[in-house]
């Protein structure tokens, strides 16, 4: 698969921030020149943007992609319920969408039970015809696809794409299919203002942007997880200093040494498991702004791992303060000044 | 009841060695009312610690109710301090973040194992019986030295021990409020039969004891 989009992209030496933004809009005009190229199978112009489906009372967000029935084909994609829309569905504006397993579920309740009903998003009512295969990609499963002319009107009406996906009917044709949509599309266009590349390499490159970012993230994170568990250790030390006089009291009235050890330590444990809470009702704050733009959730497990972290931390550093505490001699505590 | 053979404790300050306690033998019976008197520095308050088994001897033996327990670890001793001693401060050394009820059901949570008497209701009964039940829900720092005193009487007194230990039980009192809490201990000692040893320097609260013990300055001997 061969994808044309805007921007200086991916194939310049400027790198991959000059892609995606700025340069041109693509129309129907470019699309019809792009499928008159030799050796071309498919041509499939592409809107997308983020939507509120509504239905029945329910919400959720999703992507929507307005394309044409050749979408089906490059993706291979197979409706598990339902149908695909056609042709002639794309020509006369129907008012159909195919929608992700994971968009089914939150509006209808289960994959099935959504064909036939109806979807609400930007004013528009449209009928769910088909429902596709969860993948456990998110994009995909999160999507709802429609005739690319129904987007025409209130949802694009500039009738303009972000890009346009060519389908090549042989491997070796790809460079030669590659050159002559360029030459095509220079006839309108400035070559600095768009770009044609491969799918492969697009992910790769994603791939490794989003490989660095996690290290860099994990970085952070380990860091400021060492700096907090300092923080915890310091306090606790002086804790420990300010409350010696009762250590000593304590231990007069029958605590032992593991009594005193076990208190330091819940301390330190309730202080940092109660860090941990903070971060994720940060995190889901974070989230449920994130979600508004793109669908996004915390998972179950990063909660479990929050939280053993956490407590992991609050006795790793609490464990030196406490047993300082519980070594303390009764006598000298008690004379503590 | 408590007997102490040869007991010697020896401190190293620096280069020195200091014998606050020097080869003491004593036998103090179940039910003495008895004081340990010395000026300060004479090792009278080692002596004290030495009995309440919050240190150990250098030398020398010490045996409770027939045990020696010299050789106890640090969670024998604790028992021990937890079931049969009761400790009084002359700084009262309540715990400021707890209230007076709390803190007389503090040595309660220390005990493993379950106690054959509603703590609740026997925390009550000392509060009551002190005339301080009214202020069970304040904080420490809200009722005066003399409340506190008896506060801190009722937390030695909640595990039914044996032994009240008080280290110048009355230091940090007028004379008045002094007088009042060691009729307190005396009283203790009449009615409940607990051996009480007052630790002190001074001679008219050494006098109403039944039996003095006197720390000769220096030398660490009785």
């Amino acid at each position: 698969m061969v994808m044309v989009m805007p921007g200086s992209g991916f194939n310049s030496s400027s790198g991959f921030g000059a892609g995606l933004v700025g340069g041109v809009e693509f129309d129907e005009k470019d699309a019809s020149s792009v499928s008159r190229v030799a050796g071309v199978e498919y041509t499939v112009p592409l809107y997308m943007s983020t939507v509120k489906a509504e239905a029945g009372g329910n919400e959720t967000t999703a992507y929507l992609f307005g394309v044409n029935e050749d979408y089906f084909n490059l993706m291979n994609e197979e409706a598990e319920f339902g149908e695909l829309f056609t042709k002639s569905d794309v020509s006369s504006k129907a008012k159909v969408a195919v929608i992700g397993s994971k968009v089914a579920e939150e509006l209808y309740g289960d994959d099935e039970n959504a064909i036939g009903k109806t979807v609400r998003f930007e004013g528009m009512r449209i009928k769910v015809i088909g429902v596709v295969a969860n993948t456990g990609d998110s994009q995909h499963d999160t999507s709802i696809v429609i005739p690319y002319k129904t987007t025409f009107g209130s949802v694009n009406p500039d009738k303009t794409f972000w890009a346009i996906y060519v389908g090549v009917s042989s491997k070796e044709d790809i460079e030669s299919v590659k050159e002559e949509i360029k030459s095509v599309l220079s006839k309108r266009y400035s070559e600095d203002d768009f770009s044609i590349t491969e799918q492969t390499e697009i992910l790769s490159m994603i791939n490794q942007i989003f490989d660095i970012l996690n290290i860099v993230l994990v970085a952070i994170g380990s860091i400021s997880l060492v700096v907090g568990g300092i923080g915890i250790m310091n306090i606790m030390y002086a804790t420990v200093t300010e409350r010696t006089k009762e250590i000593g009291v304590m231990r007069a009235i029958g605590a032992t040494e593991r009594d005193i050890l076990l208190q330091f330590l819940t301390e330190s444990l309730i202080l940092s498991v109660f860090g941990g809470l903070l971060g994720l009702i940060g995190a889901s704050l974070t989230v449920l702004v994130v979600r508004i733009f793109f669908p996004a959730s915390i998972s179950l497990f990063a909660v479990i791992i929050t939280f053993a972290i956490s407590s992991g931390i609050g006795i790793f550093f609490g464990v030196f303060p406490a047993r300082r505490a519980a070594r303390l001699s009764p006598i000298e505590a008690i004379r503590y000044e | 009841m408590i007997k102490l053979q040869n007991v010697s404790k020896i401190y190293q300050l620096g280069e020195d060695k200091v014998e606050a306690v020097n080869k003491v033998s004593l036998h103090i019976k179940a039910g003495e009312y008895c004081g340990i008197l010395g000026s300060s520095g004479s090792g009278k308050s080692t002596l004290m610690y030495l009995i309440g088994l919050l240190d150990r001897p250098s030398s020398g033996k010490i045996i409770i109710n027939g045990d020696d327990v010299s050789k106890l670890s640090d969670v024998e001793l604790s028992k021990v301090r937890n079931h049969k001693i009761g400790f009084v401060f002359q700084s009262f050394n309540l715990i400021s973040r707890f209230t007076v009820l709390e803190n007389v059901l503090m040595p309660t949570k220390y005990t493993k194992g379950k106690l054959d008497f509603d703590v609740h209701k026997k925390a009550e009964e000392l509060l009551k019986k002190f005339g301080i039940y009214e202020r069970r829900n304040f904080f420490p720092n809200k009722i005066s030295g003399g409340q506190q005193q008896r506060v801190a009487i009722a937390r030695a007194l909640i595990m039914n021990p044996s032994v009240i230990i008080a280290d110048e039980p009355t230091g940090n009192l007028d004379t008045k409020t002094g007088n009042e809490i060691i009729k307190l201990l005396e009283s203790l000692n009449k009615e409940l039969g607990v051996t009480v040893i007052i630790v002190t320097h001074e001679k008219d609260i050494a006098d109403r004891t039944n039996r003095r013990i006197y720390m000769k300055l220096y030398t660490g001997t009785v």
